[in-house]
């Protein structure tokens, strides 16, 4: 089934950033995302790495480029230069460290200050399996998603729960921005690009769209 | 910071006139490194498909450059040497009256394996680009072996000659052991080599003994003096940051034994507390496995190699291998430290000179990217930060680091060429790709 997306050509394009202290988990999370399975023998990101995947988001195929940065203080210089239109984030922190959660004003700021001003974020908190060593608890950790309008789910990269969920909702939730015209994927650094399904359709963005909008008139 | 002022963005120190030709030539010599050739072989073939004179002209302009900068480069050693003493990135300062640098593998250990010495010097070649996932430390090393005949080609045989010799004293020329090891360094020898032509051990044999001693020594007093420091307040950072990535560093053979990640650790942590310009960054960690792989090697038999269990090792066998390692990461890293400190303006440089290059040396390469809007930062900041150990396999860059610690500023300036290289080696498969996304 996933080979048969892999062929499918998407609608959108949407720029995604992982993003959160080292340690986290957030490669394994985009790994458990990509290939449906645990990796366990994963190094430490250097710099930046890359997945993507198409997923069917309410009948529209989206393909997510997604950015996996390095969570260590001394590469922050270099990862920001990659936050740059970015459509949507992962946050990530590790429920089993609370040195982790409260690392996330900074890359909240970092984030909201550096991608996109409408950029779409999900507060991740991994490791939802180690429930035993639990530092943070989930009330906690929801209040400040609410206080910071961020989407929020516990996830678990080892079992994989939740972690495809988390993906598609933050993409669900730029589309809907996308329809409901709060967001316009024409702007530039929107993070947010037509798909070659889209192109092919019609060769340029500002027909489809108009097209679109007819098809609505009738 | 060691970069010397002058370092300009490289230049190619040879004008190809027919690219044509040259990339021909190239491919017939594709296996150039299967053997540890000599100049000679390399002219010869060249002679066979080039016009001998161009091949000369060119051939007499890369040695005279070659020596020109070796010149130019003992000479700016010899003053490093001794600004490095003075402005050595360290805390403290370390009483230590002899201006050289230390140290030492018994020799009775290196001639005795010499016997059942046999290594090809191969790059081996990935089909696809490379992601390293060996599954022993030294599978790669071990493979090597196997694959090929137990006995010495008569060519190696005199090629361990050469280097015996050498190493044999009184004085160790390093000119001309930096030569010699360019093309690749035989097993046997190289624990001592990579520790003289680091800087760590003493030309001179009779001071090799006791300079060991003297910085293992001088290793283990740190050690003492600090490590018990790193849960305190202003180094717990440090060490959690090392205390989670030893764990889930390559090779697995290595990760898995917890008496080698210890030793990682405290390597790492006494040189970053003793660095904090810098301090321990993501990539450092890497940086410390060759030396100890090619270090414990010398203790290990062929066969052992797959399974085997550090632990066995007497306990001051260990301790030898830990102060050496310690002591030879850092002199590699004392040429590489403006890559970890704050901002990594010696990264960022790096990978922009590679652009630079690459856009010269391949504009088609160059351009494809450009067009598909890929950043050098992208690919390129990892092959800097961890020295392209992501991307081949360890006795890869066992190998390759003879090279480096053979060439004047092999760790930055050659590197930018192994790099540029690499890009080129994989033209056709980057060209073909159309989708970066």
């Amino acid at each position: 089934l996933a080979n048969f997306f892999e062929l499918k050509s998407s609608d959108f394009l949407f720029k995604f950033l992982v993003i959160g202290n080292a340690g986290t988990g957030k490669s394994c999370l985009l790994h458990q995302f990509i290939e449906k399975k645990f990796k366990d023998d994963s190094n430490h990101t250097i710099g930046v790495e890359f997945g993507s995947k198409i997923i069917n988001v309410g009948g529209k195929y989206v393909k997510l480029q997604i950015w996996d940065t390095a969570g260590q203080e001394r590469f922050r210089s270099v990862t920001r230069s990659y936050y740059r239109g970015a459509a949507g984030a992962l946050l990530v922190y590790d429920i089993t460290s609370r040195e982790t959660y409260n690392a996330l004003t900074n890359w909240l700021t970092d984030a909201r200050m550096l991608a996109s001003q409408n950029i779409v974020i999900i507060l991740c908190g991994n490791k939802k399996d180690l429930d035993a060593d639990r530092e943070v608890t989930f009330l906690e950790a929801s209040r400040f998603a609410q206080e910071n309008e961020l989407m929020f789910l516990e996830t678990s990269a080892l079992t994989g729960e939740n972690v495809e969920e988390a993906f598609v909702q933050c993409a669900r939730k730029i589309l809907n921005k996308i329809e409901s015209g709060e967001l316009d994927p024409e702007r530039m650094g929107s993070g947010i690009q037509y798909g070659d399904a889209a192109l092919r359709q019609l060769r340029s963005p500002r027909r489809a769209q108009a097209q679109s909008a007819q098809e609505c008139g009738c | 910071s060691l970069i010397k002022p002058g370092s300009k963005p490289p230049t190619t120190p040879v004008k190809l006139k027919k690219v044509s030709t040259f990339q021909e030539f190239e491919s017939n010599t594709s296996d150039a490194w299967d053997l540890g050739d000599d100049d000679d072989e390399l002219l010869a073939i060249a002679a066979e498909n080039l016009n001998t004179e161009v091949v000369m002209e060119t051939a007499h302009k890369v040695i005279q450059n070659h020596s020109k900068q070796q010149e130019k480069h003992k000479f700016q050693e010899e003053h490093l040497q001794e600004e490095k003493q003075v402005e050595s990135a360290e805390l403290t300062s370390i009483p230590c009256g002899d201006n050289r640098l230390v140290k030492s593998v018994s020799e009775g250990h290196t001639s005795s394996s010499s016997d059942n010495a046999s290594e090809n010097y191969s790059m081996q070649r990935s089909q696809s680009l490379p992601q390293t996932s060996t599954p022993s430390f030294v599978s790669g090393i071990a493979d090597h072996n196997t694959s090929i005949t137990p006995a010495l080609s008569e060519r190696e045989a005199s090629r361990l000659d050469k280097f015996k010799q050498l190493l044999a004293g009184p004085n160790t020329d390093l000119e001309e052991l930096r030569k010699l090891s360019w093309s690749g360094i035989p097993k046997p020898v190289r624990p001592i080599a990579w520790k003289l032509l680091s800087g760590y051990l003493p030309a001179n044999v009779d001071r090799r003994e006791s300079t060991l001693k003297r910085k293992r020594k001088e290793y283990f007093a740190f050690v003492e003096q600090y490590y018990d420091s790193r849960n305190d307040e202003n180094h717990q950072d440090t060490y959690r940051q090392i205390h989670i990535d030893i764990p889930r560093m390559s090779p697995e053979v290595l990760r898995l034994q917890p008496k080698v990640t210890e030793i990682f650790e405290r390597i790492l942590f006494i040189w970053a507390i003793r660095h904090p310009a810098s301090g321990y960054v993501q990539g450092i960690n890497d940086l410390v496995t060759p030396f100890f792989v090619v270090f414990i090697c010398e203790y290990i038999e062929e066969e052992e190699v797959e399974n085997f269990d550090v632990s066995s090792l007497p306990e001051e066998v260990l301790q030898n291998i830990e102060a050496d390692s310690y002591w030879c990461m850092s002199k590699l890293l004392d040429g590489i430290q403006d890559n970890y400190t704050f901002a990594q303006p010696g990264i960022q440089k790096k990978v922009k000179m590679l652009e630079e290059l690459v856009s010269r040396i391949d504009e088609q390469v160059h351009r494809h990217l450009d067009q598909h809007e890929v950043k050098y930062l992208q690919f390129a900041f990892r092959w800097m930060n961890n020295l392209l150990m992501r991307e081949v396999p360890l006795h890869c860059t066992i190998r390759l680091w003879d090279t480096y610690q053979s060439e004047p500023e092999g760790f930055s300036h050659f590197h930018l060429y192994v790099c540029a290289a690499f890009l080129v080696r994989w033209r056709k498969e980057i060209l073909e790709e159309k989708d970066f996304q």
